[in-house]
């Protein structure tokens, strides 16, 4: 199963698409890649069937509380806004009841990013390279890609 | 007719030499494990499920399941822990080599003063801190036999500290790092003593197995030229090739068996076989308790019979007390320019300058840098505090300081605290129905305040080097124990006041001993692995003469 089928699968259609771009602002792209231009999206979702499958109700409502704040402020769901838009819904879900969702999303996000690739995340151990990170002695040759 | 001359329980830094020692003296050993044998390729280069960072699992044993122990929190909360890798279980790796597969290997020698820590100190209220029976004098030439058997790099003179010691390292110390040149040149200008860290990996071909690869992946995970050197890969394949002694692994000690009269007769443990467990009951003249602080401990009071009905050596009321570990003060600081250069260990330079003599406070630690750390370990641990955790100012900050963070930490010599202590729990039991290990009280005040003035000197030091943004985190009062928990079955001549006598057999019996960090009476401001090494060559040589 795709990353993106396996996280709507577990989080139904919108709340993935609410991960995903909440993702990569936990993780914006620039010259190294986003969050889930990394494989963040495929990490969860795995992790969200195995060892974080006890956090799936709590990312339930944490995505639910993200695309309210963004509807009552925006008009949209938290998808549709800008990406200036969405940092400011983060922010100030942040600040008030989403300080913890919001915490628990930013460790994630790192762990999928900075993480091995045999994680998922990291591919092509992007992250390693811009951090300098010498990738020779965790993935052989040819397993990054994998 | 007894089976074996001797059962040794635990395949650990301490198990893993004590059969070595008795088997090549002729004895015939069997050697239990609880935990699997592990080849380099069964243990995953996961930079989530390691033993450095055990986020969500590690890659040695106690298996996940079936494992659990009970914690009481400083606040009197108890909580049960399912799985060895929940922070706060305390755990210390299990399989064929124990914690020296995976661990930094580190290889300290005590200070002449470790061993008198009360005399030199006297003792805090509340606490039961204490000499050690025996000096430095005495474990100096089993500290040589670590080093040598083992296999340790260093340089033999350089610490200024340090005991006199007969004899140097077989191999030349780990090269300087640029990080710990920056330190180096830091220390010269505070007028502090630096050397290498010993280390008891290779750095030249030694005992058949090649110099570090110098990979990035060292402490928490296994090493892929086998240059990190632990029990699993000298002394326990010298036991083994003896004949004399048999390793038996996922063979659970159930208890110490002891006759009507509680004379120690050997060891029943238990295996799982197709899902069933099978108990296996063999006789030996001496049997030894080489299982870890917490484990050891354990096993002795689950050992319980009508003669010893509070378990074995617990006539007192003391097995399982003085749980102790190391604080950690920690200092991170980033210099002007990238100074980690993806080279392991990485670990290169410390001082002893802070070990003892410290105004106001009880001893001191060692203090070093710190070995090549992960990505996302860097993340976890080096973000200061208040600094943003996500967006583009985070990933700017992971790009830009990850190759110039340096560390400044030292291990806290604690002041044993005997409500620190191991108890087994009334109702929780392993996947054996064995009960688990109960966990409760803290570290003693006395430690804290150390601990803190350590900080501020691991600051000093940043400081000096010419770091930047230096932050460190305040030290809070709580149970330590982890890695390098010991002082559970504490060494004595006074049975009423220790477990153990000098050579770690148990107070009222002949034939029973505990030999691994249980029965350090003091930590040391050291890895202490050295230590259990050398108390394991000193009581496996006077075991074989009995």
């Amino acid at each position: 199963m795709t990353a993106d089928k396996a996280l709507e699968s577990i989080l139904g259609h919108e709340r993935a698409a609410t991960l995903r771009a909440a993702l990569d602002r936990m993780i914006p792209g620039d010259d190294y890649p986003s969050a889930c231009g990394a494989g963040v999206d495929a990490y969860l979702a795995r992790q969200l069937a195995g060892d974080l499958a006890d956090k799936v109700d709590t990312y339930g409502a944490g995505l639910n509380g993200l695309n309210s704040d963004a509807e009552i402020r925006f008009g949209r769901d938290f998808a549709g806004l800008t990406p200036e838009q969405q940092d400011d819904v983060l922010e100030t879900f942040q600040g008030g009841s989403g300080a913890q969702f919001v915490g628990m999303l930013a460790a994630h996000a790192a762990e999928g990013y900075y993480g091995d690739p045999g994680n998922c995340g990291n591919r092509d151990c992007a992250a390693w390279a811009m951090v300098g990170f010498d990738q020779r002695w965790t993935v052989g040759e040819g397993e990054a890609d994998s | 007719m007894s089976e074996y001359d001797a059962i040794v329980i635990g395949a650990g830094a301490a198990g893993g030499i004590v059969a070595c020692v008795l088997a090549e003296a002729g004895r015939r050993v069997l050697l239990l494990e609880r935990g699997r044998p592990y080849d380099y390729a069964d243990i995953p280069r996961d930079h989530l499920r390691n033993h450095r960072l055990p986020l969500y699992g590690q890659g040695m044993g106690p298996d996940r399941q079936g494992n659990p122990r009970v914690i009481v929190e400083p606040d009197g909360t108890v909580r049960t822990l399912d799985s060895p890798h929940l922070g706060g279980y305390h755990n210390n790796a299990a399989g064929v080599g124990g914690g020296t597969r995976v661990y930094g290997a580190q290889a300290w020698r005590f200070l002449e003063t470790d061993f008198r820590m009360a005399s030199t100190y006297g003792v805090p209220q509340g606490s039961s801190l204490a000499d050690w029976p025996i000096g430095y004098a005495d474990l100096e030439p089993f500290y040589e036999r670590a080093e040598w058997e083992i296999g340790c790099s260093g340089d033999g003179a350089a610490n200024a500290f340090q005991g006199p010691r007969r004899r140097g390292y077989p191999m030349p110390p780990v090269v300087m790092n640029p990080g710990g040149a920056a330190l180096k040149a830091g220390a010269d200008r505070l007028g502090w003593n630096t050397f290498p860290v010993p280390l008891l990996i290779n750095t030249a071909e030694y005992n058949g197995r090649p110099a570090c690869a110098r990979c990035n992946l060292c402490v928490g995970f296994a090493c892929p030229s086998e240059s990190k050197n632990g029990t699993h890969n000298t002394v326990i394949p010298r036991a083994v090739a003896t004949e004399n002694c048999t390793l038996v692994t996922r063979a659970m000690a159930e208890r110490i068996d002891t006759d009507p009269r509680g004379n120690v007769t050997g060891v029943t443990y238990l295996t799982e076989e197709d899902g069933s467990i099978r108990r296996h009951t063999v006789r030996a003249k001496t049997v030894v308790a080489s299982a870890g602080a917490i484990e050891s401990a354990r096993l002795l009071l689950n050992s319980a019979s009508p003669i010893h009905p509070n378990g074995l050596g617990n006539a007192n009321d003391l097995v399982g007390r003085n749980l102790q570990g190391h604080y950690y003060p920690t200092a991170h600081g980033f210099m002007p320019e990238p100074v980690n250069d993806n080279l392991g260990p990485g670990v290169s330079i410390a001082t002893c300058q802070h070990s003892h003599g410290n105004p106001g406070v009880i001893g001191g630690a060692m203090l070093a840098n710190d070995f090549i750390e992960t990505p996302i370990f860097f993340w976890r641990s080096a973000l200061p505090p208040g600094a943003p955790k996500w967006g583009q100012a985070n990933k700017r900050w992971m790009r830009e300081n990850y190759r110039r963070w340096v560390e400044v930490k030292g291990p806290v010599q604690e002041i044993p605290n005997p409500e620190s202590r191991v108890t087994v729990d009334p109702s929780v039991r392993d996947r054996f129905g064995l009960p688990v290990a109960r966990l409760s009280g803290t570290a003693h005040p006395e430690t804290l305040r150390t601990a803190e003035y350590i900080r501020e000197k691991a600051v000093e030091w940043l400081s000096a080097a010419g770091a930047e943004n230096i932050w460190s985190r305040e030290m809070t009062l709580r149970l330590s124990a982890d890695q390098h928990q010991a002082g559970t079955c504490r060494m004595g001549r006074d049975p009423q006041t220790s477990v153990v006598d000098p050579w770690g057999r148990v107070h009222g019996h002949d034939n029973l001993f505990v030999v691994d960090g249980s029965i350090h009476v003091t930590n040391g401001g050291f890895n202490p692995v050295l230590t259990i090494m050398a108390l394991a060559f000193r009581s496996g040589e006077h075991i074989a003469r009995l």
